[in-house]
């Protein structure tokens, strides 16, 4: 912790703004101290985004001063908040894809003689911050070539070649890949350290624990408070955040698993290259109880899904309820078997779609929702009014609301609503909370166990150690496309299920599944 | 609460597009102008009659004694506009069909081209007098359909199940179908031989007594050439529209189109609905064929098919300005139809010629183009009027302990987080 008593560097006072029918930001202080890694944590919609948007100059506050050390300032656009030092790393990367990582951070404050480029005092600064802070990027590959993490690193940059003090990151952990979320927040830390003054957005509760030192929690577009990271616990933030005690444990009494309801043999499917992306995998998920697979991201689960969904072709038994259904079609398998998508944008939802289209997606053609080739509009908006209640979708128009305007926790209630109403006796759910706030997190892991304890069998896929361990009945760990160990949540840690991930430990053929 | 009208999604498709067409006719109008008074030969005078034709011509009825343009209700007149209209919302349904799903179906010429040839041959190969008139005509329209339809799988298959691009794989078909057509009535016993003049066209279908019905529309409309066919044209229009939003089969076709991928998850066969979708574009190019050809006065002339035929491409026009809409492309056939009337009147009845119509279609094909540009600009004109963000209204489902503030408004108010958007 730093000085208590260091001054602040922007302070933004009583800000109101309001859009058309709603204010997203009422009456919320925010003070940032000099060198300061403060976070901003709020569920989606709670006016974060809006906050540091006024703050970057993108929009005017109807209500309410920014100072910067002190003096008044008046930020009317981007500008004006890059000449105040201000930089903002934005959720959705602001890059031109086909310039190179170079000209991308230059753009817009290019060092000129006579008209002419001097790319190369750019690239000596540039290759300076790099050097200096670890931030590894290669100048001249194209930022569509790049991976994400890269593009991250080059924003940063960005921020940096503009010789910016306060730095804006607006949930800057949700695209990247574990480590890289480690070295971004050793980043941060080191930007702290030279006095550089940090807001960090997130709605992710351990990070904010591990990097921050004071929290502002926002709440519905209401100012709730500002507390000192040490002072609290990742409970009683979230109680702040949602408004309501949060159980972030599941609650959920042992499991009683029932009779086979999938049994896999010798299941394999191919990779995009020679090698099986999924390797000779058996397993059998029982009734009654949730089996997770774990593993690190790109071992192999997506394509374990894809093969047993049918979208991608496989080899070895699968018995599904008995039947085989090994060589069945996508919608065969579907008779027996929900799928909540990893990507809900690709596969869970028809975006251009409304809300009630999206909800029949699989059922259009029961009679029950189509007479003679005729859809019966009633009864879906019914239907899809229903489910709208029932899990408690919210969107601007109800069942005629196009998917793509609903928000991303809504998109993915929506998607739970469909596919546990479809009432199957294997519940497949692809990293189900992926992205998503506390209060819905709570949600959905409560319905998954509510499922179990109506004696479905769920196969869960999760990268979340946190959901992994609290959620699931026994792990099996996949490691570059085979089932390396079968543990139990109560009786293991979470180091020891690390070392299963990262294929430093496996169990003997036969001990496991 | 009251939504302006400006509010509706379809009031503004509809506004953007007469906007489209305002401009095309004034950029006409604009055009004519300046050429009058650029030459000496047709002078202000002139200009001003070549307006008032674009914008009039419809209702031109030829110049009266003194010399002055007459204008008045010329049955003539809409009577060939309906029936040039009638291939002209087929082709445009073909397109919009194939839009809807997802696909581009610019092998409309080539289709129509296939469906002409099956069309004529049925038309004219079986004997009227073995057979009644009537039943040569259903299967000759039918053979027209089907011929098309055929051809429209092609490019359906090699999308479906190779994933070739179908831009590419129609227009391929597009130049097979003009050298298979020319090769089929080349030599062939159709050759319209005793008039001595015309050596390279296919005889009318009426000269086997085979000819579209009138349906009483002569009636309505003496002096001009149309027939039973735009009535078949509406009705398919309306078919289109309840197969497109009303059916189950609607629903797949436009799920693929719209999103491949989710389609499949949810279990719809992704692959046959795509030839599917490209069957019923084909099948309606066909159709177009088959009632253009059937009307029994239209000639068809084979001998320089080396080029496509435009009316198969003049169905993307029509598409767009109806945004797809089967029911819109019954009203754009009819205008695109009523511009070639236009060009007529305005060639007949000054010294222009038909070519400015093309330049106005032209403009407003490009004006179509972005005609989501002009929705877009017409949707923000209608939130400022009303001040109220449609998306804010709290859900009627939703309970009412937590509306949710600021749940929606990212996607709208804050450019920068760029919504659900990829």
């Amino acid at each position: 912790m730093r000085t208590m008593e260091a001054e602040n560097i922007i302070e933004m006072l009583h800000i109101t703004k309001e859009f058309p029918g709603i204010i997203a930001n009422d009456d919320i202080t925010l003070q940032l101290r000099h060198g300061e890694i403060h976070a901003l944590l709020g569920e989606n919609g709670a006016g974060k985004s809006t906050l540091m948007s006024v703050l970057f100059g993108l929009y005017q506050p109807e209500k309410g001063e920014i100072r910067k050390n002190g003096q008044v300032v008046k930020i009317n656009n981007p500008n004006d908040a890059t000449a105040l030092g201000i930089g903002m790393v934005h959720q959705h990367f602001k890059l031109v894809d086909v310039f190179t990582v170079l000209d991308n951070i230059i753009l817009g404050a290019e060092t000129t003689k006579m008209g002419f480029l001097q790319k190369k005092e750019a690239r000596a600064k540039v290759e300076a911050l790099s050097e200096r802070y670890g931030l590894k990027v290669d100048l001249d590959a194209r930022v569509e070539d790049i991976t994400v993490g890269m593009q991250q690193r080059v924003e940063i940059l960005k921020m940096l070649y503009r010789d910016n003090e306060i730095l804006i990151f607006d949930e800057p952990t949700a695209v990247l890949t574990p480590q890289e979320i480690e070295e971004l927040m050793a980043t941060m830390r080191e930007f702290a350290k030279e006095g550089k003054s940090i807001l960090f957005i997130s709605h992710k509760l351990n990070e904010i624990m591990e990097v921050s030192d004071r929290v502002t929690v926002l709440r519905k577009g209401k100012y709730i408070g500002t507390v000192d990271t040490k002072d609290t616990d990742k409970q009683s933030l979230s109680n702040m955040m949602v408004g309501r005690p949060v159980q972030l444990e599941v609650q959920k009494d042992p499991a009683k698993p029932g009779e086979v309801v999938l049994d896999l043999k010798d299941f394999s499917v191919k990779g995009h290259h020679k090698k099986d992306a999924v390797h000779n995998v058996s397993l059998q998920a029982r009734a009654g109880e949730i089996l997770c697979i774990a593993g690190i991201d790109g071992n192999g689960q997506t394509e374990f899904i894809h093969g047993l969904t049918g979208l991608e072709k496989s080899t070895g038994t699968v018995t599904l309820c008995g039947k085989d259904i090994s060589h069945a079609t996508i919608k065969g398998r579907g008779e027996n078997m929900s799928h909540i998508p990893e990507d809900r944008h690709k596969h869970g939802l028809v975006l251009d779609f409304t809300l009630e289209q999206n909800m029949v997606l699989q059922r259009f053609q029961e009679p029950e929702f189509q007479h003679m080739g005729f859809i019966k509009q009633g009864a879906v908006r019914q239907y899809a009014e229903k489910l709208i209640a029932q899990y408690d979708v919210r969107s601007g128009q109800g069942p005629i609301t196009t998917a793509r305007s609903m928000s991303g926790g809504n998109q993915q209630k929506a998607i739970i609503a469909r596919e546990l109403d479809r009432n199957k006796e294997l519940v497949v759910a692809v990293q189900p909370t992926r992205g998503l706030d506390v209060g819905a997190i709570e949600y959905i892991h409560g319905q998954l166990v509510k499922e179990r304890d109506e004696g479905k069998a769920i196969l869960l896929v999760s990268l979340e150690l946190d959901e992994v361990m609290s959620l699931s009945d026994r792990i099996l760990v996949m490691y570059e496309g085979e089932i390396v160990g079968e543990l139990d949540p109560k009786k293991t840690t979470v180091q020891e299920l690390g070392l299963y991930m990262a294929g430093a430990k496996r169990q003997k053929e036969g001990e496991g599944a | 609460m009251k939504h302006s009208l400006l509010e509706k999604e379809g009031t503004r498709s509809v506004l953007a597009s007469i906007i489209s067409i305002l401009c095309g006719l004034l950029v006409g109008a604009v055009l004519i102008l300046i050429m009058g008074l650029s030459n000496d030969t047709l002078g202000p005078t002139s200009a001003w009659e070549g307006i008032r034709l674009i914008f009039g011509g419809l209702f031109a009825t030829g110049r009266n004694g003194a010399g002055a343009l007459t204008f008045g209700f010329n049955p003539s007149n809409f009577g060939n506009m309906f029936f040039r209209a009638t291939p002209l919302i087929l082709v445009g349904l073909s397109v919009a069909v194939a839009y809807k799903t997802g696909l581009f179906n610019i092998g409309a010429p080539g289709q129509y081209l296939l469906g002409t040839a099956a069309s004529l041959v049925i038309a004219l190969g079986i004997p009227t007098t073995s057979v009644p008139a009537p039943v040569v005509w259903l299967l000759s329209f039918l053979g027209g359909v089907a011929a098309g339809a055929l051809w429209g799988c092609i490019p359906g298959l090699v999308k479906a199940f190779l994933n070739i691009n179908e831009v590419l794989a129609c227009i391929m078909t597009n130049w097979i179908a003009a050298n298979v057509v020319t090769w089929i009535f080349d030599g062939s016993v159709f050759r319209n031989t005793t008039e001595g003049t015309k050596t390279a066209y296919v005889y009318k279908t009426s000269v086997n007594g085979v000819q579209t019905a009138k349906m009483g529309l002569d009636k309505l409309f003496p002096g001009s050439q149309i027939n039973g066919g735009i009535l078949i044209a509406v009705v398919i229009a309306i078919g289109v529209y309840v197969l497109m939003s009303k059916t189950t089969l609607g629903y797949q076709l436009k799920a693929c189109g719209s999103n491949r991928h989710a389609a499949r998850y949810a279990g719809i066969n992704d692959k046959r609905n795509i030839v599917l979708s490209m069957a019923i574009a084909g099948a309606l190019s066909g159709a177009a064929a088959s009632l253009y050809w059937l009307s029994g006065n239209t000639e068809f002339y084979w001998s320089t098919y080396q080029a496509l035929p435009a009316i198969g491409f003049n169905g993307i026009p029509v598409a767009l300005l109806a945004s797809s809409n089967p029911i819109a492309v019954i009203f754009t056939g009819i205008f695109m139809s009523m511009l070639d009337i236009i060009g007529q009147q305005v060639t007949t009845l000054t010294a222009y010629n038909e070519y400015i119509t093309d330049v106005i279609i032209s403009v407003i094909v490009y004006m179509a183009a972005f005609s989501l540009l002009i929705k877009t600009f017409l949707a923000g004109r209608a939130k400022n009027k009303v001040g109220i963000n449609v998306n804010a209204e709290p859900a009627p489902a939703a309970p009412p302990v937590s509306p949710e503030p600021g749940g929606e408004p990212p996607v709208q108010a804050s450019p920068e987080k760029g919504g659900e958007e990829k």
